[in-house]
């Protein structure tokens, strides 16, 4: 059985279409990563699937249970972890997971177990007597993956987990994501970091409230939209790599050009000389130029996609 | 001085950018004044007439009659209805359901216009003053009777015998207060967690709809009790207003009129989409309270809607039971109405609430 099975899920607001006939299906024990631009109807989505918002159109099934007819089934087999901090700041760590775990039908003995538990497993052992909105970023959204996990659910929404948290609080809420999917949990995270979208299993993408895109990170780097017969892509390392890209995309055998990282990565038919690319950049000043072919990174594959479609 | 004033365009562009964004709040704002104005312009009339009377009349004759409809002329007082026998008139007085009663003795008729003028009884009801003042003006200053002596009109104070303020006022206003406060304990709760963004994290959990709201309302009853058997005790020290009645009953009574309280201030919280027109809103609520609950001025004298209107808040129905208990001495059978009241407005606004609450957003 798949943990999620949308067909044709769509959300309306008035005349706009938040949702449009999305159908997608999330795989048990998948970290499942469901990106896209800002506004394009992640939120929303999640929020039908969590049953707090009805589809306008369409059906889904969240662990077996239909998002409409059984929305309190559906809302007892999810943990939801929201992208801002939703637990109660005036109550402590300690607190708050004994009142979400109370919700969740919890109590006596297993409710003080589960909570040891998923204390252990976030590693907030030292603070579980501190007021929840003294906690610093990255532990606060450890202690929401906590209460999210208290009842054991088998699917866990994460909508934008990591936003505003520092690298190394990054790095070990994801840490605690492998642990999770390894032990058997299905995780639908948001997120707008590439290097968070290649850790996962699965990934779709979503632009303009339609899907674009699903696969794995392979399989959406292999995509001939992507990486069209008959071309390669360099990254082009320089001192000063606004300027040399304003210079690259000028050139006629630039078929597509961004900044990742510092980096430039240029899209250049297969045929294009060697010496092409230096010696543009030389014309404009920029001798420094260290250039090594590349395999597409998910923001090249994301950007492409974006940009054809915008184009269209 | 230019420096002083830097930016002062920019935060006024940006004012009232914010209120064209947000017109709801400041519409509001503006209209509660004109709207309480309008009502309780119409609402209060410190001169008051029409005073409920029930009537005795043990005699039945042309005399008594014409007695009666000079009374009735005064249109200080309202004959109701008549009564058979004084213990009901009585009876009728302690629940509230007339402030006066006249009692004409059967030898009415007989001795009218003589050297000896008959004796009419009159009780009234102390515990409300200024209604008690009115009639007593009425039944002291008799109307055009054929000679200024032609009926002796015996008063008799029921309840509130020297007519102190206080002993009207207290019990009503300590209703007043608790109904202010308690409305304000609950109208936050849920717009609150809405802007914190708890609400949301508790709609995505099994909880249910009726179990947060009881679970919101249960915590404050406590306190409220707690706080409004305090206020009658300080009214009894500082003002030496005694509670005549039971006072464990007038509390056990305290609890439907609380229970509505807070389900009135929750059911603002479902109504409000942000803190500050959650404080509107109770604020709406405050005037009512004081203006149309029959603290100040009786209830009768509200125009018909304003009248039915009245009956939605809570303070209006235990301030009868309040009264009724702690100046008249009153038993439960005689409040009884106002406490059906109350549950029904309890379990209502309980059950709006829970209706106008969906566990989803959009």
């Amino acid at each position: 059985m798949n943990a999620i099975e949308m067909n044709e899920l769509t959300r309306r607001f008035g005349d706009f279409t938040a949702v449009d006939a999305l159908t997608l299906t999330v795989p048990k024990g998948t970290i499942f990563g469901f990106l896209g631009p800002n506004g394009s109807g992640k939120t929303t989505c999640i929020r039908m699937l969590c049953g707090l918002l009805q589809p306008t159109a369409g059906t889904a099934r969240v662990n077996g249970h239909d998002i409409v007819r059984d929305a309190e089934a559906v809302k007892r087999s999810i943990g939801y972890m929201n992208q801002a901090f939703s637990l109660y700041r005036d109550l402590t760590v300690d607190e708050n997971l004994s009142f979400f775990g109370g919700i969740y039908g919890l109590q006596g003995e297993h409710l003080r177990r589960r909570k040891e538990e998923v204390i252990a497993l976030v590693g907030i052992e030292n603070y579980r007597r501190r007021r929840s909105g003294q906690l610093s970023g990255g532990w606060k959204q450890r202690l929401a993956l906590a209460a999210a996990l208290i009842h054991e659910p088998d699917l866990v929404f994460l909508d934008e987990p990591t936003a505003g948290i520092d690298p190394v609080a990054r790095r070990e809420l994801w840490d605690l994501l492998f642990d999770l999917a390894g032990a058997g949990k299905t995780l639908f995270v948001t997120t707008h970091y590439m290097d968070e979208a290649e850790r996962c299993n699965e990934i779709a993408y979503i632009y303009l409230s339609r899907l674009m895109v699903q696969g794995t990170p392979n399989t959406l780097k292999a995509l001939p939209e992507v990486s069209p017969a008959g071309t390669r892509r360099i990254a082009v390392a320089t001192a000063q790599p606004a300027q040399a890209l304003v210079l690259l995309k000028r050139q006629p055998f630039a078929l597509d050009a961004t900044l990742v990282e510092a980096e430039i990565h240029l899209l250049l038919p297969e045929k294009t000389e060697e010496g092409a690319v230096p010696a543009a950049l030389r014309e404009g000043g920029i001798a420094d130029a260290a250039i090594r072919p590349i395999t597409p990174s998910l923001e090249d594959v994301f950007v492409t996609l974006t940009r054809r479609l915008a184009n269209q | 001085m230019r420096d002083a004033l830097y930016g002062f365009r920019n935060i006024v562009t940006k004012e009232l950018l914010h209120i064209l964004r947000d017109p709801t709040t400041l519409v509001f704002a503006l209209l509660i004044p004109v709207l309480q104005l309008v009502l309780f312009g119409y609402a209060i009339d410190f001169d008051v007439r029409h005073v409920r009377t029930v009537v005795v009349d043990m005699d039945r004759s042309q005399a008594s009659r014409e007695y009666i409809a000079r009374l009735q002329n005064t249109q200080y007082l309202d004959i109701a209805s008549y009564l058979p026998t004084t213990d009901q008139a009585e009876q009728a007085l302690r629940r509230n359901e007339t402030y006066v009663a006249v009692i004409i003795p059967p030898d009415f008729g007989r001795r009218y216009g003589t050297a000896r003028p008959p004796e009419v009884h009159v009780l009234l009801d102390g515990s409300n003053s200024q209604v008690a003042g009115a009639a007593m003006n009425a039944l002291q200053n008799p109307p055009d009777l054929s000679a200024p002596n032609a009926v002796d009109a015996r008063l008799n104070v029921l309840y509130n015998p020297a007519n102190r303020t206080q002993v009207f006022t207290i019990p009503g206003l300590v209703c007043v207060l608790m109904q202010l406060v308690t409305v304000s304990l609950t109208s936050f709760s849920l717009v609150r967690e809405r802007e914190l963004g708890t609400l949301e994290q508790l709609m995505v959990s099994p909880v249910g709809r009726l179990g947060l709201m009881l679970g919101k309302i249960a915590p404050y009853s406590l306190l409220a009790m707690i706080e409004l058997v305090a206020v009658f005790y300080l009214g009894r020290l500082i003002f030496d207003v005694q509670i005549v009645g039971s006072f464990l009953l007038l509390s056990a009574l305290a609890v439907p009129f609380v229970l509505a309280a807070l389900a009135m201030g929750l059911f603002i919280s479902t109504v409000a989409q942000n803190q500050a027109q959650a404080m509107q809103m109770t604020m709406l609520t405050t005037m009512p309270a004081i203006l149309l609950s029959g603290y100040i001025a009786p209830r009768e004298t509200l125009p018909g809607p304003l009248y039915l209107l009245s009956d939605l808040f809570p303070v209006t129905h235990f301030i009868q039971i309040s009264r009724a208990i702690a100046v008249r001495g009153a038993g439960l059978m005689d409040v009884l109405p106002s406490v059906g009241a109350l549950i029904l407005l309890t379990v209502l606004l309980i059950l709006a609430s829970t209706a106008r609450f969906q566990k989803s957003v959009g």
